[in-house]
């Protein structure tokens, strides 16, 4: 297996065209797909000696985020916390300590686990994906990007994520076997556009229910243009269960999913309305 | 064959390595420290867990490629038997080791921990160690003795 380390993103593009290779960003899914033999890649081209890519910064009322920052610097991130709370939320529960040291969003998203962390909260915020290849370069809505198969061109290197900062409100709960060290057996984001005790816009997105994270565009439908209040709440457990009996029909999981789902989405708005149908 | 170099525990080297193999291979293989556990090589367990530039990382899961030009502590860089670093010293007096295997990982965790904060909530404590499964103790002597640990380093 061949090995390349670039010392810059137009070297990479250009390993990447000139070689049959796979981009390494983290390595915590790779090198164990490496060796259980999921991935059998020719050669690998280590994106760790990239400045540029590890930066997450504000820029033009955005959050640009790059590839190669890691859960543990997006979680101790104050511009992620303040404009980005579901992603902030998701960067302290994913993996472990060294997981999240290690691992970066990109990654998260080049990988696709349906159960990825880092997916729903970046579709439930609106973000946008940030692609380079030899052809150009381009930003790619997320949400456009996940219904694609496959989900990137050979060539194609994920240089980050922007963020609008836009004053929406976000959370996100997962469910998982154990608290720590625990893959999303079901996850929820959502994120709300407040305007007084009127809720204007939402998005919601659902993660390890089906092959991949998505968003509910009729749930976000739904729950526009309503009241926050209890109700508003409750109408909202109703239509996210009813999302889930679709996207899971008849598979095992289907039952215990559907019933599940309400709690977690409960808790992924528990900071932004409370039990009791009040703003939290 | 690769050529990295990387200081491991103060120590620096220059290695030839394959570009599949894992900074544990490279630690316990071509340098005999085989202190770093592995566990279940798919970073659920912690065990082989060593610190990588200030953050502790599951060394089954960094390629040795990846720690190129990288500063590596692992257990054995901690402290010995003569000297033991106030964590080592915390494990044995409270008990805190059954089997052992898991203890290099616990301990480097820990370490870590007090290097950034030396006074951690148990909350923190608590967050800091949950990338390490121990099998035997059922933890609370483990949190006890980074406590333990904790407060005799602010002394």
């Amino acid at each position: 297996m061949k090995y390349f380390q670039p010392y810059s993103v137009e070297e990479a593009i250009e390993i990447a065209h000139a070689s049959e290779s796979t981009f390494l960003a983290g390595g915590t899914d790779l090198v164990l797909h490496m060796r259980n033999g999921k991935a059998q890649p020719s050669g690998l081209i280590d994106l760790g000696k990239i400045p540029v890519l590890r930066e997450i910064k504000e820029v033009d009322g955005f959050i640009e985020i790059g590839s190669m920052a890691t859960f543990a610097e997006l979680g101790n991130s104050e511009l992620v916390a303040q404009n980005a709370y579901a992603l902030w939320q998701a960067c302290q529960s994913m993996g472990s300590p060294q997981i999240r040291n290690q691992a970066t969003l990109g990654g998260n998203l080049g990988n696709c686990s349906p159960a990825a962390d880092g997916l729903p909260p970046l579709l439930a915020l609106g973000a946008e994906v940030h692609l380079i290849s030899q052809e150009g370069e381009e930003f790619e809505p997320l949400s456009t990007l996940l219904s694609r198969t496959p989900l990137l061109g050979q060539n194609t290197l994920i240089l980050g994520f922007r963020i609008p900062i836009n004053g929406w409100q976000s959370g996100f709960a997962k469910l998982g076997r154990r608290r720590a060290l625990a893959i999303a057996r079901l996850s929820v984001a959502v994120a709300v556009e407040i305007n007084g005790t009127r809720v204007e816009n939402v998005r919601v997105a659902l993660g390890a229910v089906g092959r991949r994270a998505f968003l509910s565009e009729s749930l976000g439908r739904e729950l526009s243009g309503l009241d926050l209040n209890g109700a508003w709440l409750e109408k909202g457990v109703l239509e996210v269960q009813q999302i889930v009996r679709e996207a899971l029909g008849a598979r095992a999981s289907a039952p215990y999913k559907r019933e599940a789902v309400s709690g977690v989405f409960r808790e992924a708005l528990a900071s932004i309305i409370t039990e009791g149908g009040t703003q939290a | 064959m690769i050529e990295i170099k990387l200081v491991v525990n103060n120590k620096p080297y220059t290695l030839g390595v394959e570009p599949s193999e894992r900074l544990i291979d490279a630690l316990r293989n071509r340098l005999g420290l085989l202190g770093t556990k592995e566990g279940c090589g798919e970073g659920e367990c912690g065990a082989c867990t060593v610190i990588m530039d200030g953050k502790t990382v599951n060394s089954c899961l960094v390629l040795a490629v990846q720690a190129n030009g990288s500063v590596i502590t692992s257990i054995e860089g901690v402290g010995n038997r003569r000297s033991p670093h106030p964590v080592q010293k915390a494990f044995v007096e409270v008990g805190a080791v059954q089997c052992g295997f898991c203890t290099p990982g616990m301990v480097l965790s820990a370490k870590n921990l007090l290097d950034k904060n030396s006074k951690p909530s148990n909350e923190e404590i608590g967050i800091a160690m949950s990338g390490n499964l121990c099998r035997c103790t059922g933890y609370d002597k483990i949190l006890r003795a980074v406590k333990i640990a904790a407060e005799e380093g602010k002394e």
